[in-house]
């Protein structure tokens, strides 16, 4: 039965382990070098393209969108860097998608009074600061991390005075199994969500993971950081911040109430993940309070 | 065990079909019922899977004259991680969407059971070819009880299948017509995956009694 092998001494079988696995570890390190460029890119093409999604720009069926009467509808770009009305047909190349992120999201820093300065003014290099400051988050940080949204203009029009038509603040926190990462997009009056999304999470595929689909995500728009007391006032000193992920449906758990604009529906058989999700808004997006304060007061005027 | 004159295509229909790997030695179990939900992501592992079982039982065969007998299993496990961390940065760098929602499982391919059980039970014995093709038609007999439990689970599970709608949405029960269809809630979790495969066991069971007679 058994084909006849040779017998080792332990010398040889020692030697034979050591030269597998070196053999295999040259190929391993080998492969990873080869595909470490390939891997930031698809990693960088996935976060812009969430940071797209959570602005409204690009849509998860895989194409650009832009406002028009209220709705969205879908867009192309241009050459000039400006998106134009399309068809859901017009799948963006990873090129268009970096392009349109580099033209139409600028990171910037925000501090505790809620004053915005530039990475250059601050003399930051972005690159540094987003991978030094990840795994703490950047809520925190005496200076923290936001993106403007800049409005859809041709490319050669875009300049620091442009007004920005909406803000992306980063968000974390924990989930069931390990750390999540995502984006809220907020409109200029720094209460009105815009859109979100999950870039970086490893919960349950089918339950927890619904966090990063678009059914789950597609209840945000509209929806307001800031939770309204009962009679509905909204105060930006003291109203507690965040977006509160109820068990079951809004409309069952919290009715009619002010506070229905910042609850959210819960997915089936994921209440820790909601729950994790609940404290990710409140614990990220509570230090922006001035910055939210200011936005608001900026855009009464 | 040395079938020296079984044709090459039968190592791969015997493992595809007769002795199915998850049906009929009910190995990979486990995976079956973490990736299965969404038909896309069976897919994907049922590939992986396969790339995995016939390369490593390829290799395994090839060493298999030179491997010291006592550091049989780690020489096995080596040549078998070295695959799954191939196959796990491919995805990682091409495809970012299926390697997010694929997460842990992927490693854990090198735990498969199929995968070591091939190179143990067949790659061992038999020249490379033979290997490369019995661990092709297990890893292709796990993809397709795969897609097959994927199938059913996205279909009553989320009414969709590779993410496109098939059950309309006005079929759906609503405020305004609460009799209407509802997924079917116990398909999403993993323990479905179990009743399926439980199931398909029992009807390829009764279909080889049959058989016999």
């Amino acid at each position: 039965m058994q084909e006849s092998r040779r017998s080792y001494t332990d010398t040889q079988t020692i030697v034979f382990t050591v030269i597998l696995s070196f053999i295999c570890a040259f190929i391993l390190s080998a492969l990873a070098s080869a595909l470490s460029v390939p891997k930031e890119e698809a990693k960088e093409l996935d976060r812009s393209r969430q940071m797209l999604q959570s602005a409204q720009i690009y849509n998860s069926l895989g194409y650009f969108q832009i406002e028009k009467n209220d709705t969205y509808i879908p867009a192309k770009l241009v050459p000039d860097g400006q998106l134009v009305e399309g068809t859901k047909d017009d799948h963006p190349s990873s090129q268009d998608i970096l392009t349109v992120y580099r033209n139409r999201i600028v990171p910037i820093l925000v501090d505790d009074a809620g004053n915005v300065t530039s990475f250059e003014k601050a003399k930051i290099n972005y690159i540094d600061y987003l991978r030094n400051n990840k795994k703490q988050g950047y809520a925190n940080l005496p200076l923290k991390l936001a993106y403007k949204i800049l409005p859809n203009v041709p490319e050669k029009e875009i300049n620091e005075d442009l007004l920005p038509i909406g803000y992306i603040i980063p968000v974390s926190g924990f989930g069931l199994w390990d750390a999540i990462y995502g984006y809220l997009a907020i409109a200029p009056d720094g209460d009105t969500v815009i859109g979100v999304a999950w870039y970086d999470q490893k919960e349950t595929p089918g339950l927890g993971a619904n966090i990063a689909e678009q059914d789950w995500q597609s209840q945000f728009p509209g929806k307001k950081i800031l939770q309204a007391d009962s009679s509905g006032i909204t105060d930006f000193l003291k109203s507690s911040i965040g977006l509160t992920v109820v068990r079951g449906k809004v409309a069952d758990v919290v009715g009619r109430e002010p506070k229905a604009l910042s609850s959210l529906d819960g997915m089936a058989g994921a209440t820790l993940t909601g729950n994790g999700v609940t404290k990710a808004y409140k614990d990220s997006l509570t230090p922006y309070r001035n910055f939210f304060k200011k936005l608001h007061d900026q855009n009464k005027k | 065990m040395t079938q020296e004159n079984v044709p090459l295509k039968r190592y791969l229909t015997d493992q595809l079909l007769n002795s199915n790997q998850v049906l009929v030695a009910v190995l990979g179990i486990c995976s079956a019922l973490g990736v299965t939900n969404r038909l896309k992501v069976a897919v994907t592992m049922g590939l992986s899977v396969t790339f995995v079982t016939g390369f490593s039982s390829f290799f395994v065969s090839l060493l298999r004259k030179i491997t010291p007998d006592s550091v049989r299993m780690i020489t096995q496990l080596a040549i078998i991680s070295l695959f799954v961390i191939v196959i796990d940065q491919f995805l990682q760098a091409y495809f970012l969407d299926i390697s997010k929602v694929m997460s842990v499982f992927v490693g854990l391919i090198i735990t498969n059971c199929i995968v070591m059980g091939r190179a143990e039970g067949m790659a061992k014995n038999v020249p490379p070819l033979p290997a490369f093709f019995d661990g092709i038609g297990a890893g292709l007999g796990y993809a397709l009880v795969l897609c097959i439990i994927g199938f059913i689970r996205e279909l009553f599970g989320f009414g969709e299948i590779f993410g496109m709608r098939v059950i309309p949405l006005s079929w759906y029960a609503s405020p305004q017509n609460p009799d209407g269809y509802q997924n079917f809630g116990l398909m999403v979790m993993a323990p479905a995956a179990f009743f399926i495969i439980g199931i398909l066991i029992a009807v390829v069971n009764a279909y080889k009694a049959r058989q016999k007679k």
